[in-house]
């Protein structure tokens, strides 16, 4: 059961109540040799949450402990235990670790986190080491905070956990991830620099950095490219199923999904089983990214249905899918198009597609 | 070649019976102005209106922005555009400062039209709020676009640019207040102090997509689709030798007002003989095809590389496709060895999770963000309209919508308006003024 009531986080009258997880080591119940601990919940303060609640604008209620093995090998089991202790106690934020180097109670923290926030949807926290590997796995699903070595730092590391909960729960702004503390979610947002120097100035600066051989701190780091690999060969396109995709607007003329013309959130399917080509005036592009004058005029310049039906009828393929998928590419994110194009292939393999065209602009 | 720029700078804005300037006042005699505008007969409609920094003004359809200016000498203020082709960049020139001439449609809007909230929450999200725009509110005799997405916006446009010059032959024989001087020597006779500190060129990619003639920006009028790279000097970039288009989405835009007041080529001249010796502008273009993308980048990275230029910043009008342009462009001077920054804005989408640009390079590794295109923005009804407000959601501007189903329109029945920050007009100020960036949250 979660504290539902949103009043109480903005309007901070009541205190608010938190819920800790620590595995069996910070418990105090021992080392690898009781790393198959069961979940448990006790009411209370134990180990870190000792610290934390000294710091936090809310009251640890429940300390929640598990053995790192447990967690790791019966992973399902142990969440689902949690969850269901976790079904009976009001909470407003939930906080796990600080879980340093340690491999195994990194990825515990992260996994029973992630659980957390997407059942009860409250704020989750915890804290790692770089090196520690639930950091890659959970940095973009939650809040991880940069945290020391070992449990030497385990004071500073629970009181920058604290601050940023703290904010969380008077409902105030949060700063960017390198202000705050933790690490990089992959959320980028605009901010104004408080007096900041203009652009003009900081790209100067950053060239004569550049250009000396002095350290410089580029405003947006390229992150690693996310590629799709190159999908095997259609064995026999004779007997193939083959459909038309175009993130090059062509719809029906009165766009009847109402598909946007830039930076697109919509898809739609346009039945092409009984026609022999796209004719104009019936078809008509509603993408806003290029001069529709020729996609327009002949809508098969962009979507070639005209091609493939002759195609069809030369045997060249098997068979031309009944509809062709269209949206907008233009200003579309990545993250959109991505979940548009999940939902598209759903389609196509319910209708056992074989391979796909696919147009842009 | 040496510019002097003579500045004029502008307190208040009035209509009067007489169009002249003095003590900081600019006053205009209204009849007489629309007049003048009228000469164009496309122009069929049109009233000229005055906004100022702090009120409760919203402006949409913006079009353009220019800043008044004239040419003691007789010269065109844009050659080759309101009059007879001749070399920029040298000589005197006498600007109107703190003020702008807007291009509004009295009723229709483009793609690549922009918003701009003179006050409020609103007003820090444009440069414009910070001056008084005198504005064109025009309705013209174009049919052939009235319903297009993609508006030439001719005649407005144009309108912009001439009247810019009409305001500005009120000082063309006062003396400035201020005189601003921007010299640079010609790129082989420099003193040895300049020429022994590392050779810097700007990279300009103004926006010239559309393949049709019409919508791009323009090089001494020249349509910069059909152009390949060539070698400038800032001061033809500062003294009107460029003028922006009508297709960029608003807040990648660079109005020709930036081109006139150029930031990054002024943070160039200031450090020019102290850090660095400002080689000048290689002025590029944006393309459609990846080949014509390349050629490009080619014309970029050989000149840079004949010129011995040590570092480049490179900038782009625009986002999204272009980022194609900018990237190959950096990638391509860092391949002959050409240290490069790359100044423009991100799309990262509402939630913030989206690649930044459509292509990235790992050799792109310094790199200025100055906003991001797809941040949303909800703001209160504004007391007065200049244009109309239902051109944002109607119209198809690149940053608002006549329908979402959890969002409505972009225009509510009071007034207040939920946008894409795609649609501030040049609202991500990617010509160098941005105090904005972007961080990880």
């Amino acid at each position: 059961m979660v504290n539902k009531n949103n009043e109480g986080i903005l309007g901070g009258g009541v205190m608010k109540k938190a819920v800790y997880y620590i595995n069996q080591f910070f418990a105090g119940i021992g080392g690898e040799d009781q790393a198959d601990q069961k979940p448990e919940i006790r009411e209370g303060l134990i180990g870190p949450s000792l610290a934390m609640n000294s710091m936090l604008d809310a009251e640890i209620t429940h300390t929640i402990i598990c053995g790192d093995n447990f967690m790791g090998s019966n992973t399902e089991e142990a969440v689902k235990t949690i969850l269901g202790f976790l079904d009976n106690v009001e909470f407003d934020i939930f906080v796990a670790g600080p879980a340093f180097q340690a491999g195994r109670y990194g990825v515990a923290c992260g996994t029973i986190s992630k659980a957390v926030k997407e059942k009860y949807g409250v704020p989750v926290l915890t804290s790692m080491n770089e090196e520690n590997p639930g950091v890659e796995m959970f940095k973009k699903d939650i809040y991880i905070f940069k945290g020391g070595k070992s449990a030497a730092k385990m004071r500073d590391d629970v009181k920058v956990m604290a601050a940023f909960g703290n904010k969380l729960l008077k409902g105030e702004p949060t700063g960017p991830a390198e202000t705050e503390g933790f690490f990089e979610r992959g959320i980028r947002a605009q901010i104004w620099l408080d007096n900041g120097p203009i652009a003009a100035r900081r790209g100067v600066e950053m060239l004569v950095k550049k250009l000396n051989g002095e350290e410089f701190k580029t405003e947006l780091p390229i992150p690693k490219a996310d590629r799709v690999e190159i999908a095997a060969p259609v064995k026999d396109l004779t007997k193939a199923n083959i459909a038309l995709i175009t993130t090059g607007g062509i719809v029906p003329v009165e766009n009847p999904d109402r598909i946007q013309s830039a930076s697109a959130t919509r898809w739609g399917r346009y039945d092409i089983s009984n026609i022999e080509r796209l004719e104009s005036g019936v078809f008509k592009t509603i993408h806003a990214g290029f001069d529709p004058a020729a996609a327009d005029a002949d809508p098969n310049v962009v979507i070639p249905v005209d091609a493939m039906k002759a195609y069809l009828k030369e045997g060249k393929i098997g068979k031309l899918h009944d509809y062709f998928y269209s949206t907008v590419g233009t200003g579309t994110t990545q993250a959109e198009a991505a979940r548009m194009g999940r939902e598209i292939v759903e389609k196509l393999k319910e209708d056992s597609v074989d391979g796909v065209i696919m147009t842009s602009t | 070649m040496k510019l002097e720029m003579g500045n004029f700078h502008v307190q208040d804005v009035v209509f009067a019976e007489k169009t002249f300037y003095k003590d900081g006042i600019l006053s205009i005699n209204k009849e007489e102005a629309l007049a003048f505008i009228k000469e164009d007969e496309h122009i069929i409609d049109l009233d000229l209106v005055i906004a100022k920094p702090g009120e409760s003004t919203r402006i949409v359809p913006v079009k353009e922005a220019v800043e008044p200016r004239i040419r003691p000498d007789g010269r065109a203020v844009f050659p080759g555009v309101t009059g007879d082709l001749e070399m920029a960049g040298e000589g005197r020139l006498h600007a109107l400062k703190g003020v702008s001439v807007l291009g509004v449609g009295m009723h229709y809007g483009s793609f690549g039209d922009g918003l701009i909230d003179m006050g409020g929450e609103g007003a820090k999200y444009t440069l414009f709020s910070q001056l008084i725009n005198i504005c064109i509110v025009a309705h013209t005799d174009e049919e052939y676009e009235r319903f297009e997405q993609q508006k030439k916006n001719t005649a407005i446009r144009m309108a912009s640019h001439k009247f810019a010059e009409y305001l500005g032959s009120t000082v063309k024989d006062l003396d400035p207040e201020e005189l601003e001087v921007f010299e640079i020597e010609p790129v082989t006779k420099r003193d040895e102090s300049v020429s022994k500190l590392p050779s810097v060129v700007l990279v300009m990619q103004p926006q010239s997509q559309m393949e049709e003639l019409g919508y791009n920006d323009l090089v001494y009028g020249w349509d910069m689709n059909k152009y390949v790279p060539s070698f400038m000097n800032p001061n033809e970039i500062l003294d009107g030798a460029l003028i922006s288009g009508s297709f960029m989405p608003a807040s990648s835009k660079w109005s020709t007002y930036d081109f006139q007041n150029f930031p990054t080529i002024k943070e160039l001249y200031k450090e020019h003989g102290k850090t660095i010796n400002f080689l000048g502008v290689i002025m590029s273009n944006l393309n459609v095809s990846l080949e014509q993308k390349k050629r490009s980048s080619i014309f970029v990275a050989q000149m840079a590389k004949s010129l011995g230029a040590d570092g480049a910043i490179v900038t782009e009008e625009g986002y999204g496709n272009p980022d194609a342009d900018y990237i190959m462009c950096l990638a391509a001077l860092e391949d002959v060895g050409v240290k490069t920054v790359g100044i423009s804005n991100e799309c990262t989408g509402r939630d913030g999770g989206s690649q930044p640009l459509v292509t990235l390079d790992v050799k792109a590794n310094a790199l200025v963000s100055t906003g991001n295109v797809s941040q949303l923005i909800e703001l209160p009804p504004a007391e007065k309209v200049i244009g109309e407000l239902e051109a944002l959601a109607r119209d198809g501007l690149s940053g608002g919508w006549s329908f979402d189903e959890l969002l409505g329109s972009s225009v509510k029945e009071d007034g207040s308006i939920i946008m894409e920050n795609n649609a501030m007009f040049c609202g991500d100020m990617i010509a160098g003024w941005s105090t904005k960036t972007m961080k990880e949250f």
